[in-house]
C-alpha cells in the first residue's frame, strides 16, 4: 500500500515528464526507424527501400545461428546470474557490520565493475594465456606440473572462463546494490527477531528478504538484462569461437549490423529481441510483485 | 656487450639513417626542372587550398604517426592544407567508413582501405573513381612504376581506379640464421631426422624441419617455429597455404566453393599436427605473442609481415612509439626468406581512397597523390617508427634503406622476391562474410574438430553465401579476380 | 558456539570475517594489478615466460607520454560526459521514481515501457541514433553524447530508486505533510535523506555504465569528444599492442572513479539503526 490520498495531478505528472521527454527523444526515432527498415532490404550493397513484406521475419524463423545464439545467451544468463546474486548477498552481508578499513575493501572491491569492459576482456585473454599468463603458471604450482589449459579455444574451457569473467566483474555490482539495501533495513527489527530467539535463517526469510524484496528484485531484473546483452567479454576472449560456440545474440547482432551492414536483417532480429525481452519482463514483474 | 658500446652502435644506426634520409631528401630537391615529379605537381595544385582542412582516416596507433608526425605536417608546411588525421582502431574502421558513407555524413575526405573491401566499398558507391583525378594531375607515370603486384591488384575495381596502394604488406619468413648455419645443431640435427637442415621451401620441407629443430634444441627453451595461430591471422596462412598446395577458393564454372577439397583438408591436418611442435597454447598466439616469442629467441622459424624483420634487426626500435616492442635479441641473427610454397600472401595492405561524400575531393586527391608519390612514399617507408611496408620498384634498391642496417639489402631483396610472387587476398562481394566462415572454420579446428568435417560445412556455408548475394553477380566478381596475377600460384 | 563467551564469540566472527574479506578482496583485485604492475613493466616482462609478477623498476614514463601525447585528454571528456549524465539522470530520474513509486503513475506499463528501452540491443538502435544525431548535428559533440547517456541512464536510476524509495516507510511522508510541508518539501527533505544510501549506490552505477560505453561512443565520434574508451581501443592493433598504454590509460581511467566510490562511501552504510518511526 503505497499510495498517498489525494495526489496532486499536477505534481505526479510534473514529476515523471522530463524523464519521459529525454527518453522519447533518443527512443523513439530508433524504434521508428528500425521497425521500417525491417520492412525493407536494406543491405551494404543495396539500399532498396521498397516494403518487403515479411521477408526478414520469415528468415529469422529460419535462422538457425540466430536461435543457437538465443540459447547460448540464455545459458550463460542461468548461470551467472544466481551465481551473482548469491555470492554478492553473501558479500554483503559480510561487509555489513563494522570492519576495520571496509571503506578501502569495498572501494577496492568496486574495481572490477569500474574497469572498461573491453580492458577487462583483453586483461583476462593475457592473464588466460598459456605462456604469458599468471592463472596457468598458478595451476601449475598446484598441479606440480604445467598444465596447458587453453581457455579460449578448449571448447569445454570457454564457458568456464566467460563466466568467471562474469562474475568476477559483475558481482561486485550486486554486491555493492545489495549492501545498501541491507543498511537500510531497520535494525530494531532483526533485533527483536533475535531476541525472541529467532536462528539466522528465520530471520533472514521473514524479516530481511521482504525488506529488500523490492530493491533485489530490481537489480536481478537489471543484471538479467545486461546479462542478456554480454558482448564486450566474449568478444575480447573468442570473438565468439570456436565456431559460433560463444556466440551471444548481441554477438551475433554485431557481426550482422556492424560488420556485415544487414541494416535490414539487424532490425528485424531487434524486434524479436524486444518481443521476446518484454513477454519475460512483464511475466517477471507480475511474478514478483513489482507493481502492485 | 657494455652498456656505452651498445649505445654507441644505437646511436651510429640512428646517425645512419639520419645521414641516408638526408641524402635522400637532398636527392628529391636536386632534380631538373624538367621532370616535375608528382609530388611536386601536387604541391603545386594545393597551393590554391591553402587554409582548407581535410581529413583523412588513418589506422589508430603506430600507423597514424606517419600522418601526426610527418605527412601531416609536412604537406600543411608546402601547402598551407590542414590535415585532420580521424584514428580509427582496424578493426571499426571498415564500418566507420561504411556508416560516414550510409548516413551521406560526408565527414571524412580521404581514406585508407584494405584492399579487400573495395569490391564491397566500390559497389556501394562509397569511393570515388580516381581515373579523372589521375589524368588531370598527369599521376599516370608514377603508378606504373609501383611494385607490379601491388599495382596490378590493388588498385582498380572494374577497370576503374578506386585506390592507391600504398603498403607493401606481404608475409616473409624469418628464421635464425645462426642457429640454421651452427655446425652443432646442423649435425644434431641429421642425427635426428637423417636429413640435412635447410631453410624448408615447401610445406612438407617444414614439417620435418620444425620437428626437428624442436627436438635438437627444446632443452634450450627454443622451439622449431611459432606462428600467430589466432583466427584472423591464421587466416591468411590458410588462404596462402592452401593455394600453394594447388587448391582453388571456388569452382570457376559453378561458383560452388571448393575449400573442402583434398588440399583443404590436407592443410588444415597439417596445421594442427604443427602445433605439436610449436610452442603449447601456440593456438591463442596473436601479433605480439608471436613477435615477442621470435625477439626473444625462443622460436626458429616463423611468418609474419616485414615489420618483424626491421625490429628483430633493432631498426627504430629505441624510438619510443615503438618502446612496446620486446627488446629483441636476435639483432644480426635473422634471416630472410620466401614462406615455404614461394607464394607469400599480400595480407591485408592499406590503399589510399577518396570518399565519394567527401566535400573536398580535389584537395584530398591532391594530398594522397603526394603521399603516393616516389619521392614522399620512399621517406615514408623508411621512418623508423612506421608500419608502411616497401611497395615500389625504387623501394627496393633506396641507398638510404639499404643502409639502415647491416642486412637490409637481403631483407630488400626477399621483399622485392615475395611482391614478384605474392598471392592476393580474396576479395569478392561481401568478403567479410566468407573470412568470418574461415575464421570460424580455424576455430573449430583448434579446438579439435574433424578438419573434413569443418571444411565441408564452411563450404556449405560459402555456397549459401554465394547463393544469397546472387551466384551469377558473384562470379564475375570471382572470375574478374581470379584473372589477376597474384589469384593463384601461375603454375 | 554456546560455550563461548560472547565477547570472544564476536573476536573470532571478527577476524574470521576480515580474513575472508580480505581474500574476497585479494581476488577480485588480481586482475587489477596484473594491469597496474603491467603499465611500469617492460615489453620483455609484460611477455616474459615464465610470467614476472612484478617489475623490476617503476617508472612513469608510460604515463607521462600519455598526458604529453593528449591521450589523457580523453578521460577529462569520460569524466565530463558521465559525471554530467549521471547528474541530470539522477534528479529527473529519482524524481520520475517516486512518482512512479508513490501516486503508481502510469501504472503497470508505463513501468514497463521504461525499463524497455534497456531491452534494445544496442547495435540495432546504434546507426539509426547516428543518423538522427548527424541530422541534427550532434555527432561528436558533447551536447549529443550527455544526452544519450542521460535518456540511457533514465531508465536504470527510475527502477532502481523506485525500489528504494518503496522501502521507506510511508508514514514518515504523511507525517511531514501533515506537519504543514509541501510536496516539493517532502522530497527534498524526507525522501532524499532516507534513501540515501539507495542514491549512492545507484549513481556509482550509473556513472559507471556511461563510463563503459563504447558502442555509441565509438559511432557517435569522431575526433573532438574522443572518450576513453575508444581511445584504449586505439591501443589494439592488428600489427601493434601497446600494453603499456593500454594499462596506463586503464589505471588513469579508473582512479576518478576510485577515488569517488571512496570518498562518498560514508553515505552508502549506515551505522546507525533508524529508530525515528518506532520511537
Amino acid at each position: 500500500m503505497a499510495a498517498i490520498a489525494h495526489p496532486d495531478r499536477n505534481f505526479k505528472y510534473c514529476l515523471i515528464s522530463p524523464a519521459i521527454f529525454l527518453l522519447l527523444l533518443v527512443g523513439l526515432f530508433p524504434l521508428i526507424f528500425s521497425l521500417v527498415v525491417s520492412f525493407m532490404r536494406v543491405t551494404m550493397l543495396e539500399t532498396d527501400t521498397s516494403f518487403a513484406g515479411l521477408v526478414n521475419y520469415v528468415q529469422l524463423f529460419h535462422d538457425a545461428r540466430l536461435w543457437q545464439s538465443l540459447l547460448h545467451t540464455a545459458l550463460i544468463m542461468v548461470i551467472a546470474l544466481p551465481i551473482e546474486l548469491l555470492l554478492g548477498l553473501a558479500m554483503a552481508y559480510l561487509f555489513l557490520d563494522r570492519l576495520p578499513g571496509r571503506q578501502l575493501l569495498v572501494s577496492l572491491l568496486m574495481l572490477p565493475t569500474i574497469i572498461s569492459p573491453i580492458v577487462a576482456g583483453a586483461t583476462w585473454r593475457l592473464l588466460f594465456d598459456n605462456r604469458y599468463g599468471p592463472i596457468n603458471q598458478i595451476i601449475g604450482w598446484f598441479a606440480g606440473h604445467p598444465v596447458p589449459a587453453l581457455w579460449t579455444v578448449n571448447p569445454g574451457l570457454v564457458y568456464p572462463a566467460i563466466i568467471f569473467c562474469e562474475i568476477w566483474q559483475w558481482t561486485p555490482f550486486m554486491f555493492l546494490i545489495l549492501l545498501a539495501a541491507l543498511s537500510n533495513v531497520d535494525r530494531s527489527l532483526t533485533e527483536a527477531a533475535e531476541i525472541d530467539g529467532a536462528r539466522f535463517w528465520r530471520s533472514f526469510r521473514y524479516v530481511v528478504l521482504p525488506a529488500i524484496f523490492p530493491v533485489m528484485s530490481i537489480a536481478i531484473l537489471i543484471r538479467g538484462l545486461d546479462l542478456f546483452r554480454i558482448f564486450d567479454i566474449i568478444w575480447a576472449l573468442t570473438a565468439g569461437g570456436p565456431g559460433t560456440m560463444t556466440e551471444t545474440i548481441s554477438v551475433y547482432t554485431y557481426i550482422q549490423g556492424f560488420r556485415q551492414f544487414e541494416t535490414s536483417y539487424t532490425a528485424a532480429i531487434a524486434f524479436l529481441v524486444i518481443a521476446l525481452l518484454t513477454v519475460i519482463v512483464t511475466w517477471a514483474i507480475r511474478r514478483m510483485g513489482l507493481a502492485k | 656487450m657494455s652498456i656505452r658500446e651498445r649505445e654507441d652502435t644505437m646511436i651510429n644506426r640512428r646517425d645512419f639513417g639520419k645521414i641516408s634520409l638526408g641524402a635522400g631528401l637532398v636527392a628529391t630537391m636536386v632534380r631538373p626542372a624538367w621532370a616535375a615529379s608528382a609530388a611536386d605537381t601536387a604541391v603545386k595544385a594545393a597551393q590554391q587550398y591553402k587554409g582548407r582542412t581535410i581529413t583523412i582516416v588513418w589506422e589508430a596507433g603506430l600507423q597514424s604517426l606517419d600522418p601526426t608526425h610527418f605527412s601531416g605536417p609536412k604537406w600543411k608546411e608546402l601547402t598551407g592544407m590542414d590535415v585532420k588525421v580521424v584514428e580509427v582502431a582496424t578493426a571499426e574502421m571498415f564500418t566507420k567508413i561504411m556508416q560516414d558513407y550510409k548516413s551521406g555524413a560526408g565527414a571524412y575526405d580521404a581514406l585508407n582501405v584494405i584492399p579487400a573491401w573495395m569490391p564491397d566499398l566500390a559497389q556501394a558507391g562509397a569511393l570515388e573513381v580516381l581515373d579523372p583525378y589521375v589524368e588531370k594531375y598527369g599521376y599516370a607515370s608514377e603508378l606504373q612504376t609501383i611494385a607490379p603486384t601491388y599495382r596490378d591488384n590493388q588498385m582498380k575495381v572494374g577497370g576503374k581506379i578506386y585506390g592507391f596502394p600504398d603498403d607493401g604488406d606481404v608475409f616473409l619468413m624469418y628464421y635464425r640464421r645462426d642457429l640454421f648455419e651452427d655446425p652443432a645443431v646442423q649435425k644434431a640435427f641429421k642425427e635426428k631426422t637423417g636429413k640435412d637442415l635447410a631453410v624448408p621451401k615447401t610445406w612438407a620441407d617444414f614439417d620435418v624441419v620444425g620437428a626437428g629443430l624442436t627436438d635438437v634444441l627444446k632443452d634450450k627453451g627454443i622451439y622449431g617455429a611459432a606462428f600467430f595461430r589466432q583466427p584472423p591471422y591464421a587466416m591468411y596462412m590458410f588462404e596462402e597455404r592452401f593455394r600453394n598446395e594447388g587448391g582453388k577458393f571456388f569452382d570457376a564454372d559453378t561458383m560452388k566453393a571448393s575449400i573442402n577439397s583434398d588440399v583443404g583438408v590436407k592443410v588444415f591436418t597439417a596445421m594442427r599436427n604443427e602445433n605439436k611442435f610449436m610452442p603449447p597454447g601456440v593456438e591463442q598466439f596473436g601479433f605480439v605473442e608471436n613477435l615477442a616469442t621470435f625477439l626473444q629467441g625462443q622460436s626458429a622459424m616463423t611468418i609474419s609481415w616485414p615489420p618483424y624483420g626491421r625490429w628483430a634487426e633493432g631498426y627504430g626500435t629505441d624510438q619510443e612509439a615503438l618502446n612496446w616492442v620486446p627488446k629483441t635479441t636476435i639483432a644480426g641473427k635473422v634471416g630472410y626468406a620466401l614462406p615455404p610454397g614461394g607464394h607469400p600472401e599480400l595480407a591485408a595492405g592499406f590503399a589510399l581512397s577518396i570518399s565519394s561524400t567527401s566535400k573536398n575531393k580535389d584537395a584530398a586527391y591532391l594530398f594522397i597523390q603526394w603521399l603516393n608519390s616516389e619521392d614522399v612514399s620512399r621517406q615514408r617507408v623508411q621512418l623508423p617508427y612506421t608500419l608502411r611496408d616497401p611497395f615500389r620498384n625504387s623501394h627496393y634498391s633506396d641507398p638510404g634503406y639499404l643502409a639502415l642496417w647491416p642486412n637490409a639489402k637481403d631483407y630488400l631483396a626477399a621483399l622485392k622476391q615475395a611482391s614478384q610472387t605474392g598471392l592476393l587476398d580474396l576479395s569478392l562481394l561481401q568478403t567479410d562474410k566468407y573470412e568470418e566462415v574461415l575464421r570460424q572454420a580455424i576455430s573449430k579446428l583448434w579446438a579439435g574438430d574433424d578438419p573434413k568435417a569443418i571444411l565441408d560445412a564452411a563450404a556449405a556455408q560459402w555456397n549459401d553465401i554465394t547463393q544469397k548475394i546472387g551466384v551469377d553477380k558473384q562470379k564475375m566478381v570471382y572470375a574478374a579476380w581470379a584473372a589477376e596475377s597474384g589469384a593463384y600460384p601461375k603454375t | 558456539m554456546k560455550g563461548v563467551p560472547f565477547h570472544r564469540r564476536k573476536e573470532t566472527k571478527l577476524v574470521l570475517r576480515y580474513l575472508i574479506a580480505t581474500f574476497l578482496v585479494v581476488i577480485f583485485v588480481f586482475p587489477i594489478y596484473w594491469l597496474f604492475a603491467i603499465s611500469f613493466k617492460t615489453p620483455g616482462e609484460i611477455f616474459a615466460f615464465p610470467p614476472v609478477w612484478y617489475p623490476k623498476s617503476i617508472q612513469f614514463n608510460n604515463y607521462a607520454v600519455l598526458f604529453k601525447d593528449g591521450d589523457a585528454k580523453t578521460v577529462g571528456n569520460s569524466l565530463v560526459l558521465s559525471s554530467v549524465s549521471t547528474f541530470f539522470a539522477m534528479i529527473f530520474g529519482t524524481i520520475a521514481a517516486y512518482s512512479l513509486a508513490r501516486f503508481k503513475t502510469g501504472g503497470e506499463n508505463l513501468g514497463v515501457w521504461i525499463i524497455s528501452q534497456r531491452m534494445m540491443p544496442p547495435v540495432a538502435i546504434a546507426f539509426p541514433i547516428f543518423l538522427f544525431y548527424v541530422w541534427l548535428g550532434w555527432v561528436d559533440t558533447y551536447i549529443g553524447l550527455i544526452i544519450l547517456y542521460t535518456a540511457f541512464s533514465l531508465p536504470y536510476v527510475i527502477w532502481m530508486m523506485r525500489g528504494y524509495i518503496e522501502e521507506i516507510p510511508l508514514e514518515l511522508e504523511e507525517s511531514a505533510l501533515i506537519d504543514g510541508c509541501n510536496r516539493w518539501e517532502v522530497l527534498w527533505k524526507v525522501v532524499l535523506p532516507m534513501a540515501r544510501s539507495g542514491l549512492f549506490a545507484t549513481a556509482v552505477f550509473t556513472f559507471v555504465f556511461s563510463w563503459n560505453d563504447f558502442l555509441f561512443a565509438l559511432i557517435l565520434t569522431r575526433t573532438e569528444v574522443m572518450t576513453y574508451t575508444v581511445q584504449v581501443t586505439h591501443y589494439f592493433g592488428g600489427q601493434s599492442n601497446f600494453w603499456s598504454k593500454i594499462a596506463a590509460m586503464s589505471v588513469l581511467g579508473t582512479i576518478p572513479v576510485f577515488i569517488t566510490v571512496a570518498t562518498l562511501q560514508r553515505y552508502l552504510v549506515r551505522g546507525i539503526s533508524m529508530g525515528a518511526v518506532k520511537g
